[in-house]
Order: structure tokens, then C-alpha cells, then sequence
């Protein structure tokens, strides 16, 4: 039995194995896989059940299961879904007007329908870890999403993420200012809870009473109390008080003293990225730290390398190049050749736009001299394991999800195009009905968004056909 | 500017070799695994050896001596037939709509750092324009991006190249100080109606100057050249409206006898629209540099296959970044995003090289790597306008400005 006839065979039971079994089982068959974890693989199957990749391999080495749907596509490479490490697109508004506001969630900025997420998938990008901007002291709780679904809730792949925090000052402060607001935002959090414990401990109960008047649940978990866990800073006794009678606007900066919430801290100099590190250390959330980093910033790759973070993104400024004043030599560095020699897990960040995307930055790193492999991790491994989700995707190996990207061939040429995006199993982009590209690359105008040439009517016709005969 | 004492000796030279009577020392020598001649031209491992700014020799098959700069790839210095860099509004006269005996090279200031950012890019000659503010606003100038800070050492003797526009800009901003225009004749365009108007009125009083003496006026013999084909017109003309007009215009002057204008469509994104004009009357195009979402200047469109469709039809094109110097503006990006958008490799290298040279009429002195030409070199760590690729070095007029690492 030839390939084609298992397809059509598969096609005719596509719809009773969707019934009976009730999982999708899918059967991805192209010339190359690039797995990003190992070497290539000619002629390769990746075969996705349940949105999760359970075999790569070659396809003389895979059987595909006969309820499987397959795709062929022998002349196309699969690559991971790239992932984006940070950005604040894709929002109602990137940022809040004040200062400390943990409390707030992204989710009720999502924009499903904003263009931003069409432009990430024609790109091929597959997972987005969508936090607040930068024009903030403590941002709201950001969450990691696929650029797909017409709901947050249908988009979401982690919620609540991460949050932002900002080192750099935002517009019309001072870093004095920045920092005081920053370092008395855990301060206070560290004086609420020690009076949280001292009326538990004097027989006071004004914060369960209030949270009981508030609504909030005292069922399971939230119910009890659970000692402070940290390697900042502890407030003894914590178990004391049920963690649902915490005020909830400071319970997310509870979650980053505890190492239970990872912090993307946006720092645009050296001295924001000292500063940031001392403050992650004292509040102990140095390991789930991910630094934004400005050009600069390699300056102090020792520190960071030596502070432990989880990684830095980098921005779309690979190459810093810096005069001394009385010297006629350019000092040029190379960002990510410098934190990859310094052993700091690094991601590139796509500036958002066609000639921008992640693709685009991860072949600048090669121009500038960074080995390819490195390159191509710092837009799929690399951002997987700076959000911490190394496990789920950045790769295509079996366990993770069905994340790919068909190719129509090297991922760092000017002349691939993306022609078709899986994420978690499902067809989710096919460039042939991609009608916005086809305008951009092709000039053809989508159907229906132009007036057609008016039709006049030939009044005369039938005078003129007379005529002729 | 070419001495043509020193053409001659070049020539004499290269007659001469393989033995020169007393060879001349070499100022430079450069090797390269790849060097792109011209476009479709490839020389592997080749040595070249520039002598006084030019190209003395191209040798094939030879491996990089001691001490010489040694690349992967090496392609000529690049042409930006629409360079743009400018004083800006200071070099725009205002004293009337059509300026025809001025040249934009009276307000060239070369201690500006954009030309060095230029240079640095790859671009080493340029065609610089007065900026679109008149109908018609004077002579460009093709210009070497380095050198010298002194005009007769940058100016590069071409093609004479007068410049106008068509569309928004030489009629923005146009009001009278106030109440409304009092006479049609004498009033700036205020619309595009009457930029239109402009480039006729002048066209068809030059030509009738030709016949009756008394209606001579300033500049007329400029027209005239223009009518006789001996002066180039680059019109700006962003919108296939405007790139239409600027078609009629030509072929207006063609049915009332009055001449043969000799065309060049700038910044003409819209040439994909209605090409059938454009082959029509064989006018070449400069594309504008490619914009991320499709929307450019005057509410003109461009997609990223222009570059593919009009070649197909036989329109010559050359590619510009207008000046622009950021890794994803500069020309050789856009040569990049033109293969990308269904170029080959050695159309979008004949867009930036030997195309460009032909339309501002010098490539016999810049476009290829040939013994003979200025010694502008693009040098590459890779295939060029390949995204893993980069410029690592320029020379221009056997100068290095930008020495590889």
C-alpha cells in the first residue's frame, strides 16, 4: 500500500477516528526535519497526538498509525515554532499609569483579534511570552500565549507567567526615585505580612474578616496557612495566617519572594543591571530572573553570569560599538558571541515587524560572525528555556508540543518562506490563504476590499448590432 | 571628476601588460574566494590590485599574499541613484516652480558624517538630487560618497541630469502669504492639478522659444535639452497616477512634434500598477526601499515582488535606500528584500551596480570590477545580500573606509 492510498484511507476514516477515539492523531512527513535537538533528520515524520509530539524520526524508522491525518509535504522543512521571549505587543495598551500594580493581569489586555499575533504566526513564531512594557515599576502579571484562538482563554499556554519589572526609570522619574518605589514595594510587603502574623499570633483576625466581607475563598489551599519558603528574605511564623487572607494586591509580590513567579526586569544600562541584581538578591528572586538588556549591558556579563539569572533577551542591537574619546579604534562587540562565551543562556527579541522577525535577527547573529547552531537556538531552544518552558516547546522532540513550522527551506535565508504552521498538532497558518501577505509580497488586492471598475451599461448596444447587420 | 591624462595612461597600461616598461607600485592589493565582476560574472580567487584609485588588475586563481585583505566575497561599490542626502529645505530655491539653471551641487556639504555612513554601507557613488519641493528644481549631481571634502574631487562626470516631481510635495505647502491666488500665472502649484500644469507650461514655452526668439526665456535651453534628449529628467512620482502623467508628458511632447524626452521614473513604487505605460515608452525605474508593510510615501503601495514583475517586462530598474544607512534600510538590504521578493541574485546586483550606472551615465568608470574602473569594492564575510552575510569592508576610489575586523 502506497502512501497516497493510506492518505486517502486516512481521510476516510478521519472522521469515525475523530468519533470513536476522540484524539487527534497527526502524521507529519517532510523532506528534513530540524529538530533542534540533534542532527537533522532527511525524510523525516514527526507524529503529533493530542497536540503533543509523540515520534521523530525517519520515516523508513516510523510507523504512522492508521487513524493518523497525514500531511505530506516532501519538498518542505519542519523547524521548531519559534518562540518570542518577551514582548509587550499585541495589547489593548502595553503599560499601566501606576507605579506597582501586580495585581493586574494581562489577560484583560489580550487582544486576540490585534494583528500583531497574525504577523507573529506568518512568521512563524509560535509561543509569545506577552508581558507589560517597560514604562512601569512592577508591572501586572504577564502570560504566555500561541499566536492562535479567538479568545485569551483559547490562546493561553501559561498564565500568569511572569511579571515586569522595570529598572530602568520610566518616564519622568529618576532612578532614585525608580528604585525607592521598587525597594519599598517589597519592604512593605515584608511589613504587612509581619503584621499579619502579629495579630494571628495576638488573636486578631481584622484580615480574615475582611477577606470574608471581600468574598474570597477560604476553600482548600487558600484556606490554610503555609510557612514563608524564600531565599530572600522569611517573615516567620506565616503559617499562621491562611494565605487567602493576604490582600491579593500584594500576594503576586508574595509569589516572587517565594520564587513562584519568574521576573523579566527591563534594564537599559549597566548600572539599572547592578542595581536590578541587588535587588533580586535581598528579595531572593535572583534564579527566576530574566534580564531585558540594552546594548551596554554586556559590560557587566560578568555579574550576571556570577548572580545566577535564568537568562537575558537581547534587544535587536547585536552589535555594540562603542569610540573611545582619545583613542581612533572602535571597540565592537558582538552581543551574542559575548553571552554565549560567557556561558549565559541568552534569547534574541524580533522587533516585531516582516524585516524584523526573529528569523531576520537570528541571521544577523550568523553575519556577525555567531555559529549557526547558537543562533538558531537563541530563537527556539534559547527563548524556551530563558520563559522557562524548555519542557513544552523550542524543539521538536518527542513530549513536547506539536509546535512546527514548514519551511520552504534554510531557516536563515532571504528566500524561504514560511508556507504552513502547526501549533500543537493543528494546521493553524497556510500561506495560500494567507490574503494580507499575498498583498504585501504579490500586490494582489484581497477580494472585496476594492471597488470594481463601474459596469456601464451599453445603452446603444442594440442600435449598434443593428447597424451591423 | 576623470582626468582624461590619467584614463589614457590606464588604458596605455593595460594595453601594455603583461610587461609594463616600469611597473608602477600597487597601493592596494584585495583577494576575495568569490569576486562578482559584473552581474553573471564570477571570478574565483581573485587578486585585485588597485593602483591610484582605480583597478589596475584582476587576477584569477590566485591565492591571498601576506598582509593583503582577504574576503569571501567582493562585488562593486554600490550606486544609490537616489541617494538624497541633502542640506535639505535650504537647498530648495523658491523663487519659481521650475528651476532649470541651478544644480544641487552648489549646496552639497561634504563635512557632512552622512556621506562616511554612507560609504560605510557600500554605497560609493550617488546621484543627489535638490529635494521635490519645486515642479522642477534644478540639476542633480552624481557624487563619490568619499574622498576628498572638495567638489571637483567628488563629482563624477555622468550623464547631466536635470530633476522634478510629480505627486504631493511640489505643491505642499504652497499658499499664497494671503487671501486666495489672484492670477493663475503667477502663483506657486497648489495642487497637483497644477504641478501637472507646470511641467507642461514649461515644456511647451521651451519649445516654442525654439521658434520665435522673443519668447526665449531663462533656462529655456535647458528644455530644449531636455526636448532634444540630450538632458535626462529623473521625475519623482510615487503613485501610478503620477508615474502615468509623467508618461503622457513624454509622450506629449513626442505627438506635438516638440521632442523626445529622455525619462526616469524616481521613487516610482506604484510602476506595478499599470507597467503597460512604462514599456510603452521604455522608461526606467528607481524603486524606493522596500517598506515593511506594503504603505510608502503619498499613500503609494509597493509590493515586494516590483522588483520580479517589471524586469519580467522588460523595464529596467535599479534599487535605492534613499540615503537611509541602518542595517535594514540601506541598499544592500534592499537588494536583499528584492530577492527575496523573486529576484535572482544577479538581477538584484545589476539593481545596485551596473543598472544604476547606466542611468546616470557612468559605467565606465564605476559599476564592475574591471582593470580600468575606480577601485570601489563592496567586501562581504559571505554571499552577498544573503541575511547571514555582512559588509565587513569598502573601499572606495582605492581608499579603505571601512577596514575589515
Amino acid at each position: 500500500m502506497n502512501i497516497s492510498s493510506i492518505t486517502r484511507l486516512t481521510a476516510a476514516l478521519a472522521l469515525t477516528s475523530a468519533v470513536a477515539f476522540g484524539g487527534d492523531s497527526h502524521a507529519i512527513k517532510v523532506g528534513k526535519v530540524i529538530t533542534m535537538a540533534g542532527e537533522p533528520i532527511e525524510n523525516g515524520i514527526v507524529l503529533i497526538e493530542s497536540g503533543r509530539i509523540t515520534a521523530v524520526g525517519p520515516a523508513s524508522e516510523i510507523q504512522i498509525p492508521w487513524d493518523a491525518e497525514v500531511f505530506e509535504a516532501p519538498n518542505l522543512v519542519a523547524f521548531p515554532g519559534q518562540v518570542e521571549a518577551c514582548t509587550s505587543q499585541g495589547m489593548d495598551r502595553a503599560n499601566e499609569s501606576i507605579d506597582v500594580a501586580p495585581f493586574l493581569n494581562v489577560v484583560d489586555s489580550v487582544d486576540p483579534v490585534n494583528f500583531f499575533y497574525e504577523e507573529m504566526l506568518r512568521a512563524g513564531i509560535t509561543t509569545l511570552n506577552v508581558q507589560q512594557g517597560n514604562s512601569t515599576v512592577i508591572a501586572g502579571r504577564g502570560m504566555i500565549v500561541k499566536p492562535s484562538g479567538m479568545t485569551v482563554a483559547a490562546m493561553t499556554v501559561r498564565p500568569e507567567a511572569g511579571i515586569k519589572i522595570a529598572i530602568t526609570p520610566k518616564r519622568g522619574k529618576s532612578r532614585a526615585v525608580q528604585l525607592m518605589i521598587l525597594r519599598e514595594a517589597f519592604a512593605g510587603l515584608r511589613r504587612t505580612l509581619e503584621g499579619l502574623v502579629q495579630e494571628a499570633n495576638d488573636g486578631n483576625d481584622h484580615a480574615r474578616r475582611e477577606a470574608l466581607a471581600q468574598g474570597r475563598d477560604f476553600e482548600a489551599e487558600d484556606g490554610k496557612g503555609r510557612a514563608m519558603t524564600g531565599s530572600g528574605w522569611i517573615v516567620e511564623g506565616l503559617e499562621a495566617v491562611p494565605r487567602a487572607s493576604i490582600d491579593s494586591k500584594i500576594l503576586p509580590l508574595l509569589a516572587i519572594v517565594e520564587g513562584r513567579i519568574s521576573v523579566y526586569m527591563a534594564c537599559s544600562t549597566p548600572m539599572d543591571v547592578l542595581h536590578g541584581l541587588e535587588i533580586a538578591k535581598e528579595n531572593g528572586f535572583l534564579a527566576q530572573t530574566v534580564l531585558l538588556l540594552g546594548p551596554t549591558c554586556w559590560k557587566v556579563s560578568d555579574e550576571i553570569k556570577a548572580a545566577g539569572v535564568r537568562g537575558v533577551i537581547l534587544s535587536s542591537t547585536l552589535e555594540h560599538t562603542e569610540r573611545a574619546p582619545f583613542a581612533e579604534e572602535d571597540t565592537v562587540t558582538v552581543l551574542p558571541t559575548h553571552f554565549a562565551e560567557k556561558g549565559i543562556p541568552f534569547a534574541l527579541a524580533s522587533q516585531n515587524s516582516t524585516t524584523e522577525s526573529l528569523w531576520f535577527q537570528a541571521a544577523r547573529c550568523v553575519a556577525l560572525g555567531v555559529d549557526r547552531e547558537v543562533a538558531l537556538a537563541a530563537i527556539t531552544s534559547g527563548p524556551a528555556e530563558v520563559i522557562g518552558l524548555s519542557s513544552e516547546v523550542g524543539t521538536i522532540e518527542k513530549g513536547k508540543h506539536g509546535n512546527l513550522v514548514l519551511l520552504s527551506g534554510d531557516p536563515l535565508s532571504l528566500q524561504t518562506q514560511v508556507r504552513y504552521v502547526f501549533i500543537e498538532g493543528e494546521l493553524t497558518y497556510d500561506r495560500t490563504t494567507d490574503t494580507r501577505l499575498q498583498h504585501l509580497m504579490d500586490g494582489v488586492q484581497p477580494e472585496g476590499t476594492s471597488a470594481d471598475e463601474p459596469v456601464v451599461e451599453d445603452i446603444h448596444e442594440e442600435e449598434r448590432t443593428a447597424g451591423d447587420k | 571628476m576623470i582626468y582624461p591624462g590619467f584614463l589614457i595612461s590606464c588604458v596605455l597600461f593595460a594595453l601594455a601588460s603583461p610587461a609594463p616598461e616600469a611597473p608602477k607600485p600597487v597601493d592596494l592589493t584585495v583577494h576575495a574566494e568569490y569576486l562578482h565582476v559584473a552581474p553573471g560574472e564570477v571570478v574565483r580567487n581573485a587578486l585585485i590590485q588597485i593602483q591610484e584609485g582605480k583597478i589596475a588588475s584582476v587576477l584569477p586563481g590566485r591565492s591571498a599574499p601576506d598582509g593583503a585583505l582577504s574576503v569571501h566575497s567582493i562585488m562593486a561599490g554600490m550606486i544609490d541613484a537616489s541617494a538624497r542626502v541633502t542640506p535639505g529645505l535650504v537647498a530648495v530655491e523658491q523663487s519659481k516652480e521650475v528651476i532649470t539653471n541651478l544644480s544641487v551641487t552648489d549646496s552639497l556639504d561634504f563635512f557632512n558624517p552622512a556621506w562616511d555612513r554612507l560609504a560605510r554601507t557600500g554605497v560609493t557613488t550617488a546621484l543627489i538630487a535638490p529635494p521635490d519641493y519645486n515642479v522642477v528644481g534644478g540639476f542633480s549631481v552624481v557624487v563619490k560618497t568619499s574622498g576628498p571634502k572638495r567638489v571637483e574631487a567628488r563629482v563624477v562626470n555622468g550623464a547631466s541630469i536635470l530633476r522634478g516631481a510629480i505627486g504631493d510635495l511640489p505643491s505642499a505647502g504652497n499658499s499664497p502669504a494671503f487671501g486666495r491666488p489672484t492670477n493663475f500665472y503667477a502663483r506657486r502649484p497648489t495642487t497637483r492639478m497644477g504641478v501637472e500644469w507646470e511641467w507642461r507650461k514649461a515644456f511647451f514655452d521651451a519649445a516654442q522659444s525654439a521658434r520665435f526668439p522673443d519668447a526665449e526665456f531663462e533656462g529655456a535651453d535647458v528644455l530644449r535639452a531636455c526636448l532634444a534628449g540630450d538632458v535626462r529628467i529623473f521625475i519623482q512620482a510615487w503613485t501610478t497616477a503620477d508615474i502615468r502623467t509623467a508618461v503622457y508628458l513624454d509622450e506629449e511632447m513626442q505627438a506635438e512634434g516638440y521632442g523626445d524626452l529622455d525619462i526616469v521614473i524616481d521613487a516610482g513604487a506604484e510602476a506595478w500598477k499599470e507597467p503597460a505605460f512604462l514599456v510603452r515608452t521604455g522608461t526606467p525605474v528607481v524603486l524606493p526601499p522596500f517598506p515593511a508593510t506594503g504603505r510608502l510615501g503619498e499613500r503609494a503601495f509597493m509590493p515586494w515582488d516590483t522588483g520580479r514583475k517589471l524586469i519580467d517586462l522588460g523595464i529596467m530598474i535599479a534599487l535605492s535606500a534613499h540615503g537611509e544607512t541602518g542595517l535594514k534600510e540601506r541598499l544592500s538590504a534592499q537588494a536583499g528584500y528584492a530577492i527575496r521578493g523573486g529576484l535572482t541574485f544577479d538581477e538584484a546586483l545589476a539593481c545596485v551596480t551596473t543598472t544604476p550606472a547606466r542611468l546616470l551615465g557612468v559605467e565606465k568608470q564605476v559599476g564592475t570590477v574591471k582593470s580600468g574602473m575606480d577601485a570601489d569594492l563592496v567586501l562581504w564575510n559571505g554571499a552577498p545580500f544573503s541575511a547571514t552575510s555582512n559588509i565587513v569592508g569598502v573601499v572606495a576610489s582605492g581608499e579603505v573606509v571601512l577596514t575589515p575586523r
